[in-house]
């Protein structure tokens, strides 16, 4: 049919008209056409038989069509994909835009992103490749932490997916600081010191460099033994010291960083039971790393501790 | 929460369309072992995008375009691996018996046209086979093979006018008509 333009122009009508699927204006065209050019009239009925050929072919079985082994598969492989994977959303805070991501298991990350929201490198790789933003499944996390941020909450009672972890000793780091009260502020000795490995402060200050869940797991409760904030979130040791002003700790500026004020600090040996004004004894001359401070009574006594017998900080209380 | 309602209507999805989507995969790499394993990757990709799925959007047409992608992702990974199987499994195909001579032209025809088929180009056989086997419309197809709608039928238009040119001689009864 090639020959003729004419042949030429109704050949997609014609396929159509085979196919069932021509409107009526097509069907017209092909009517009037074959009824004068045999060789197309040829082909049409080679196009109808083709097409019947198909349908054959179609509801005819397949070899090989058995799903039940895929199905079983894909199953396993859902329920495996389904507990790493991490549901996340970013939103603006006091604190600049963070990320939260949560797996099956809990909360797995919060990070803070820089300005713009753009996610840098270190936290694409900590959501790993199957993370999905989906703000729903964060959107009540996110009302409590701003709340939190904001000072009208004071606990995140939120359950945790510790999946993010470097290793073994990063875990016990950030099980020891998540044990810190609200309001309370110890040394990266001190917890060095209550996970019995003393002399470990420098790899606890890097464990908790790499704490995949900051305000949750209060790293910034964690200070330098001289009281200095020391660093937080690279190089933004304001949001620290930001973080610790809504719980209630009180801070002087320090070039370039702060230094927790602890004549200002309601202080308690660790692992005591009351806590004490900081002229109490020789407190004051003590080293950070067997202390905890206190910003407030109401922290000290809301985390079940109870004023000295001798200093009687519940008489005596420091200047507020 | 609303993940675990999300993830109750993906099985409703599995349960509706693998079965479909490993046979559409069975007949484009025409092996059982590379279904399985495409239809499940095509489910896995599909769970981790349902969330952002618009609501009301077409599911079938979409897993269609995900398993398209990686059938043509795979052949293009393996494309000479393929071209081998496709020819091996012709050439195992056993002599038709003793039959009906019409039943063995039949049989003769829809081998060379399963052939033929093997041999188009791919994005005219994937279009040829979601339209002829699994009577997807031309605008679904346009969407899994990224052209419009008009060029996937004309993608299937162009499998359609090879494939009758090759069955020339080979197609039962209407061409016996002849005038």
């Amino acid at each position: 049919m090639s020959q003729y333009p004419q042949c030429r122009a109704i050949e997609p009508d014609l396929l159509s008209v085979a196919a069932g699927e021509a409107g009526a204006a097509a069907v017209g065209r092909v009517e009037a056409h074959v009824a004068s050019c045999g060789s197309c009239r040829e082909e049409l009925g080679q196009y109808r038989a083709l097409e019947g050929m198909m349908a054959t072919v179609r509801r005819a079985p397949l070899p090989d069509d058995d799903a039940t082994l895929a199905r079983a598969q894909l199953a396993s492989r859902l329920a495996d994909l389904r507990s790493r994977m991490v549901g996340f959303g970013i939103f603006p805070s006091p604190l600049g835009p963070i990320l939260i991501g949560r797996s099956e298991q809990g909360v797995a990350l919060v990070q803070y992103l820089p300005a713009g929201g753009s996610l840098p490198a270190r936290v694409q790789r900590l959501l790993g490749e199957d993370a999905v933003e989906d703000r729903d499944a964060t959107e009540g996390l996110r009302a409590e932490l701003v709340e939190y941020l904001e000072g009208r909450r004071v606990r995140l009672d939120w359950p945790l997916d510790l999946g993010r972890m470097r290793s073994e000793f990063q875990r016990r780091v950030l099980e020891a600081t998540a044990a810190l009260p609200y309001g309370a502020v110890t040394s990266y000795a001190g917890i060095a010191a209550r996970i019995g490995a003393p002399s470990a402060v420098r790899p606890v200050a890097q464990a908790l460099r790499w704490n995949p869940l900051p305000i949750v797991i209060p790293c910034h409760r964690v200070i330098g033994t001289s009281g200095a904030l020391t660093g937080y979130a690279g190089r933004r040791v304001e949001l620290k010291q930001r973080l610790l002003a809504v719980e209630g700790v009180k801070t002087v500026a320090a070039h370039h960083d702060f230094k927790v004020d602890r004549e200002a600090m309601y202080t308690m040996v660790t692992g005591d039971t009351e806590y004490c004004v900081p002229t109490c004894g020789s407190l004051l001359s003590r080293s950070l790393s067997t202390l905890t401070l206190f910003g407030t009574r109401e922290v000290a006594e809301a985390a079940g501790f109870a004023p000295c017998t001798s200093c009687r900080p519940d008489l005596h209380p420091l200047p507020a | 929460m609303g993940r675990v309602m999300a993830e109750d209507a993906f099985e409703a999805v599995v349960g509706a369309h693998h079965a479909e989507i490993r046979r559409y995969l069975l007949r484009i790499t025409a092996r059982g072992s590379d279904a399985d394993d495409l239809s499940q990757e095509t489910f896995l990709r599909a769970f981790r995008a349902y969330r952002v799925l618009p609501p009301g959007a077409n599911v079938r047409a979409w897993l269609f375009t995900i398993a398209t992608n990686l059938g043509r992702n795979h052949f293009r990974a393996q494309g000479r691996r393929r071209r081998a199987y496709a020819a091996a499994a012709m050439e195992m195909r056993p002599d038709a018996p003793d039959r009906a001579d019409g039943q063995v032209l039949a049989e003769e025809a829809r081998t060379r046209l399963e052939r033929v088929i093997t041999g188009l180009p791919a994005k005219q056989r994937l279009a040829f086979i979601m339209r002829k086997m699994h009577e997807l419309e031309y605008s679904e197809i346009g969407a899994s093979l990224s052209c419009s709608e008009e060029s996937a039928r004309a993608h299937v238009f162009q499998a359609l006018r090879k494939v009758r040119r090759s069955l020339d001689g080979h197609l039962p009864v209407e061409m016996e008509s002849r005038s």
